[in-house]
C-alpha cells in the first residue's frame, strides 16, 4: 500500500497555504478547486520544487523533508506539468531515454514499466524519430507522460494535463490512466478544475480553496456534497447517478441504465451490459413536476422524494436535494440535485418529503457525463 | 614581416587583440554563466542590486571603469600586491590586468544575452529534468546547455567582438605597451597620431570588415539576440 502524507504550511506571496492530507487511496486521486486554490502548489511541494515553506511528505513512511531533505532528482516522484515541457533539443525517443537512463533505484514491490510496451499502448510508433516542435499538442502530452511513467515513479503527480486536449483524446488517455493505474499499482495524484474529467478519472476527491483542504472522500460522495456545489457555483451544479447497463438499443443509440430499479435512457453507448456506468447531470437539466405528466416531456421519469428546499434569497432560483426511489432498499436512494425557479417551486407548492416525478431528457447528458469502471 | 601590408608590430597587436578576446571570452564563460544563471531563476532580493552592478559597464564611459581600475590594480592595493606576489610583475600595464578589466568591461555582453535564453527555458523545464531523475550537474548539460547554444554562441560572439573593440580601458589599465597590451584599436591610434593614414586604413576598414561579417553571422543564425540596458 503506497501511502503519501502531506502537509504545506507558509506564505506563497500574498497566498496563505495551510494543506494537510493523508492520500491513501492507490488509484487516482484527483485533486480539485478553483483556480488559484493552490492545487499546482501542493504539487510542485510533493516534487521538491518548493523551499521557503513548512512542508512535510511522507512517502512510504520515508520523510522527504526531514532533517536531510531528498532533493527532487532523488524522489522517486514523477511530476508532469501542464506544459508537456519535452526537451526540444531530443528526439521522441530520446526523450524517452533520458527518463530510462536516470531510473531511481526502485521499491521492489513494483514492477518496472517497458519502454516497447508503453510505445505501444500510447501509439508512438510512428513519432520516435520526430522533434517535439513537429508534434501536436496531443502527441507532446502522450510523450511526456509516457516520459514520466518510465523514469519509474512510485507515484505519478499529473497537473492538469489535459488542459489543451479536445474530446477525443482525452477519454482515450483517460481510459489509458485508469488502465495504468489499475494494472501497475502506482498511485495518480490529478489536478484539475474540469468537472468532466473529474466525474471520469476520479477514484477519490479532495477538495481545496484558498489553500486549504475542503473536503475528501469516494467520488460519487463529493460530487455530492454541499461543499463541492459551493466550489463550482449553482449554474454548473450536478449530481452523479450510478447504475449497471441493462439494455441496449442500437437502432436509436441509446443505452438503458437500471438505477436502483429505475430505468434512465442515455445516448450512446457508455458500457456493454451488466457495465457498471456513473453519469453526472446538470441540476439545471432536470424538470420536476408534483403529478406524473404525459411521457413526451423527456425521455426519462424518475421517481423520488424531495429532502431539502434551499431557497437561494438573492436569485431567481432554488435548488432541491431529491431522494431517488429504490426500489430494492427503501431506505436508501441515491441522491439528485435540482435547481428550479423560486416562482415555480411556489406554484407547485411543493415541500418536503413530497413525491416527485422528475424528467430528464437524454439529450442533456453527453458523453462526457460518463464515468467508466 | 609583412603580411597584407601590415606592419610586424601591427600582426603582433592583431596577436595580442585575438588572445585578450579569447582569454576574456574563456573567464566569461567561467565567471558570467553562474551568474546569468542566478540572475534568470532567482527570486531574491539581492537580484536587482547585482543586475544593475553587471549593467554599469553598459552606461559608465570607459574612462570611469579605467580611472577605478587604475586605482584597483595599482601596487598599493591588496589585490596589486597579491599579483605581484604571484608573477613578480605589477597588474597595472600587464596583459593579465588588461584581462581582468576586459572581463568587467565585456560582463554584460556575455551575461544579457544567456541570461535571457536562460529565461526562455524557464523553471519547469529544470524542474521537468530533475523529476526525472537529472541532478543539477546533469541538468546543466545535457538540458540547459543544449536548449541554451545560441545564447552561448551569442554571447560568445559579442563579447569576443566587444573586448576587440574596446579602446579607452584598454589604454589607461594597459598602457599600450608593445607586444604586451597594445591592441589594434591602440595602433589605429597611434598610426593616425603619426599621421601614417595609409596603415590606419588598413587596420580600421579590416576591423570594420570583421566586425560586420561577425553581426552579420550573429543575426542571420539567430534572430532573438537582446542586449537590454534596463
Amino acid at each position: 500500500m503506497t501511502s503519501l502524507f502531506v502537509k504545506i504550511k507558509g506564505q506563497l506571496g500574498n497566498f496563505n497555504l495551510n494543506f494537510e492530507h493523508d492520500f491513501k487511496s492507490e488509484g487516482i486521486t484527483v485533486l480539485y478547486g478553483p483556480n488559484g486554490s493552490g492545487k499546482s502548489s501542493i504539487i510542485s511541494a510533493i516534487g521538491g520544487f518548493f523551499r521557503n515553506l513548512e512542508i512535510s511528505i511522507i512517502l512510504n513512511g520515508q520523510d522527504l523533508e526531514g532533517k536531510q531533505k531528498i532533493p527532487s532528482y532523488k524522489r522517486a516522484i514523477g511530476t508532469m506539468f501542464q506544459d508537456p515541457q519535452l526537451f526540444e533539443h531530443l528526439t521522441v525517443s530520446q526523450n524517452l531515454d533520458f527518463a530510462v537512463k536516470r531510473v531511481k533505484p526502485r521499491n521492489k514491490k513494483y514492477i518496472n514499466i517497458e519502454k516497447t510496451d508503453l510505445i505501444k499502448s500510447l501509439d508512438l510508433e510512428t513519432l520516435l524519430k520526430r522533434f517535439p516542435t513537429n508534434l501536436s499538442g496531443g502527441e507532446k502530452l502522450r510523450v511526456a507522460l509516457a516520459r514520466t511513467i518510465l523514469s519509474q515513479p512510485d507515484y505519478l503527480l499529473l497537473d492538469e494535463p489535459m488542459s489543451d486536449l479536445d474530446i477525443r483524446y482525452k477519454a482515450k488517455l483517460i481510459r489509458f490512466l485508469k488502465a495504468f493505474n489499475k494494472q501497475n499499482k502506482i498511485p495518480i495524484l490529478y489536478v484539475t478544475h474540469s468537472i468532466e474529467e473529474i466525474s471520469q478519472i476520479a477514484d477519490e476527491i479532495v477538495l481545496i480553496n484558498k489553500g486549504r483542504y475542503i473536503a475528501s472522500g469516494f467520488t460519487s460522495k463529493i460530487l455530492n456534497s454541499y461543499d463541492f456545489q459551493n466550489l463550482v457555483g449553482k449554474f454548473e451544479a450536478s449530481s452523479v447517478l450510478e447504475g449497471f447497463v441493462s439494455k441496449i438499443n442500437k437502432r436509436f443509440s441509446l443505452t438503458t441504465l437500471n438505477i436502483d430499479g429505475q430505468d434512465l435512457m442515455v445516448p450512446g453507448s457508455p458500457g456493454s451490459l451488466n457495465n457498471f456506468v456513473r453519469v453526472r447531470i446538470r441540476s439545471r437539466d432536470i424538470i420536476i413536476t408534483p403529478i406524473k405528466i404525459n411521457s413526451y416531456v423527456a425521455e426519462n421519469l424518475l421517481v423520488g422524494k424531495i429532502l431539502e428546499i434551499e431557497i437561494e434569497k438573492k436569485t431567481a432560483f432554488s435548488e432541491l436535494v431529491i431522494v431517488l426511489l429504490n426500489k430494492k432498499n427503501e431506505n436508501k436512494g441515491q441522491i439528485l440535485r435540482a435547481r428550479i425557479t423560486t416562482y415555480n417551486l411556489e406554484k407547485m407548492n411543493l415541500s418536503d418529503n413530497k413525491k416527485i416525478y422528475i424528467y430528464i431528457r437524454s439529450v442533456s447528458i453527453d458523453r462526457q457525463a460518463y464515468q467508466h469502471n | 614581416m609583412e603580411i597584407l601590408n601590415l606592419s610586424h608590430s601591427d600582426i603582433i597587436a592583431l596577436l595580442v587583440t585575438l588572445k585578450l578576446a579569447l582569454t576574456t571570452c574563456i573567464c566569461l564563460a567561467i565567471i558570467g554563466t553562474p551568474i546569468a544563471y542566478f540572475l534568470a531563476f532567482s527570486s531574491s532580493k539581492g537580484k536587482s542590486i547585482i543586475e544593475s552592478i553587471v549593467t554599469l559597464p553598459l552606461v559608465l564611459p570607459p574612462t570611469v571603469i579605467g580611472f577605478y581600475l587604475i586605482i584597483f590594480f595599482s601596487p598599493d592595493t591588496k589585490l596589486g600586491q597579491f599579483f605581484i606576489l604571484l608573477t613578480g610583475e605589477q597588474l597595472v600595464f600587464s596583459f593579465y590586468g588588461l584581462v581582468l578589466a576586459s572581463i568587467i568591461y565585456s560582463l554584460p555582453f556575455w551575461v544579457q544575452p544567456l541570461q535571457s535564453s536562460f529565461e526562455n527555458i524557464g523553471k519547469q523545464t529544470i524542474q521537468t529534468s530533475n523529476s526525472l531523475g537529472a541532478g543539477p550537474f546533469d541538468t546543466f548539460f545535457n538540458v540547459i546547455l543544449p536548449l541554451c547554444r545560441r545564447g552561448f554562441l551569442t554571447s560568445f560572439i559579442l563579447s569576443f567582438a566587444h573586448t576587440m573593440g574596446e579602446f579607452g580601458i584598454v589604454l589607461m589599465v594597459g598602457g599600450g605597451i608593445h607586444g604586451k597590451t597594445k591592441v589594434i584599436a591602440i595602433s589605429i591610434y597611434d598610426h593616425v597620431e603619426q599621421l601614417s593614414f595609409a596603415k590606419a586604413h588598413y587596420l580600421a576598414g579590416g576591423m570594420l570588415v570583421i566586425s560586420f561579417i561577425i553581426l552579420l553571422c550573429l543575426y542571420l543564425s539567430n534572430k532573438n539576440i537582446s542586449v537590454r540596458v534596463k
